[in-house]
């Protein structure tokens, strides 16, 4: 009875809850920060996400004409990039299960003039046919879904046979200095989400979720079980973002 | 952060020779590793026909080996020397991606044209290529005067057609005695098979 009851179960950061809840919850910290997102993001990485993003699009291989999935694409800096990349003849959809992050995302592509349709979707049932997308990425948005394995086998299903998925996630810092990113993740970024977005809870969720998420070795094993092959992965920053890349062949 | 960067320099010097593209497509997904003294690196074949470096648990299809001894030949385009570059696996692949390498070039006015403007861009270029021109003259020219005088004057150094006169003699005197060790083999063959004969074991 009490395996059947953890099966149900599943992780919101530190806490235990049931599945159907850590939906609503991931909701509820996305709605509540959509509005900020950006400029928490900025002042929590020194910026440096831009430079991860960035980095994810080089390497993706991604060219004029292709298709790109963005997944929990959120604000949609990494749409605009692709958009860029893939031109007029390609196509880019930004995807996001939460409305008030998509809404911040589909704003900014029309502001820049950007011809990239913003659907609301749950990556573990995606709305797309098979082998159709060239690339698929979600970036900060793995740890927040209740299925990670679905999910991924998902995205293998969408893409085309040569396709690649990249995975771009906070992960496991080199040993060295998790101390001190202990104290930045538990301390500081509270912190910080208090004076900046008001919104203290949040921001510890999202330390804590960190921590929950599968270290580098474990989310490549997960990618090669969800049939994806040539899986390798990038630490960036010491560690605290890993870029995973693999192929469906 | 190095691998950003290298990737971001490996990349912009590819799209600015457009001619590698085609070459490399149709190897996407596939990794080179190169092992050149100190430096060890994989690179990646990308589906648009450009390349990043590798991650962290690549695992190669082709390694390209060049010893340290070759460096110098290879700064002197030495033909010979590149065929002593050691390369494993898929050896088509690392030939292509060996020729692309080898015939990138840095576009570095189209680089500054960006910060100073064509005409200014052009200029520099224009002042560089002589410059470097002037310099690879003038040590050109030194190093025959010197070794002129070397040769003639003073002679430290051995002239071209000498060392390949002892090259040769050297050859013929290696050939000799290779000769020389067969026919002492076939003797003693020959005279082990004699006392043989005459000493038979009962």
């Amino acid at each position: 009875m009490n395996n059947m009851t953890t099966e149900h179960n599943t992780h919101f950061g530190f806490k235990t809850v049931a599945e159907s809840e850590k939906a609503k919850k991931v909701a509820d910290v996305f709605h509540s920060v959509a509005s900020k997102y950006d400029l928490m993001n900025d002042v929590m990485s020194a910026g440096m996400h831009r430079g991860w993003k960035r980095f994810a699009v080089s390497i993706s291989g991604v060219d004029r004409g292709d298709k790109v999935l963005d997944i929990a694409g959120g604000s949609g800096d990494l749409s605009k990039l692709f958009a860029q990349k893939v031109g007029a003849e390609g196509q880019v959809i930004l995807t996001d299960i939460n409305a008030s992050m998509l809404g911040v995302g589909r704003d900014r592509m029309l502001d820049a003039g950007l011809n990239v349709p913003a659907l609301q979707c749950d990556a573990e049932k995606l709305p797309f046919p098979d082998n159709y997308f060239d690339c698929v990425i979600v970036a900060f948005g793995l740890r927040n879904m209740t299925h990670k394995d679905r999910a991924l086998a998902e995205m293998q299903r969408v893409l085309k046979v040569g396709g690649r998925l990249l995975v771009l996630e906070f992960s496991k810092v080199w040993q060295p200095l998790s101390k001190a990113y202990d104290v930045y993740s538990f301390k500081l970024l509270p912190l910080m989400g208090k004076l900046l977005a008001k919104d203290a809870e949040s921001y510890q969720y999202l330390a804590e979720s960190i921590r929950m998420h599968p270290d580098q070795e474990t989310l490549k094993q997960m990618m090669i079980e969800a049939g994806l092959s040539k899986v390798d992965y990038y630490n960036l920053s010491a560690g605290v973002v890993a870029l995973h890349k693999g192929y469906k062949t | 952060m190095l691998k950003q960067l290298s990737t971001h320099i490996i990349q912009h010097l590819l799209a600015q020779n457009e001619w590698t593209a085609p070459m490399l497509q149709p190897f996407a997904s596939q990794s080179v590793q190169l092992n050149f003294v100190l430096l060890k690196t994989s690179l990646v074949i990308l589906e648009n026909g450009s390349l990043s470096i590798a991650g962290e648990t690549n695992l190669p299809d082709a390694t390209i080996t060049i010893p340290p001894s070759l460096l110098l030949r290879l700064i002197a385009k030495d033909e010979s020397a590149k065929l002593q570059i050691k390369v494993d696996g898929d050896t088509h692949l690392a030939t292509v991606l060996a020729k692309v390498l080898s015939h990138v070039r840095w576009d570095y006015e189209d680089d500054l044209s960006k910060l100073t403007g064509d005409v200014s861009a052009s200029k520099i270029g224009e002042f560089t290529r002589q410059t470097a021109s002037t310099v690879k003259d003038t040590a050109t020219n030194l190093a025959e005067m010197l070794s002129e005088y070397w040769q003639e004057e003073k002679p430290l150094l051995a002239k071209k057609r000498h060392v390949e006169k002892f090259n040769t003699e050297v050859d013929t005197l290696r050939a000799d005695v290779e000769r020389m060790e067969k026919r002492l083999n076939k003797l003693t063959k020959k005279v082990s098979s004699t006392s043989d004969l005459n000493n038979p074991v009962s």
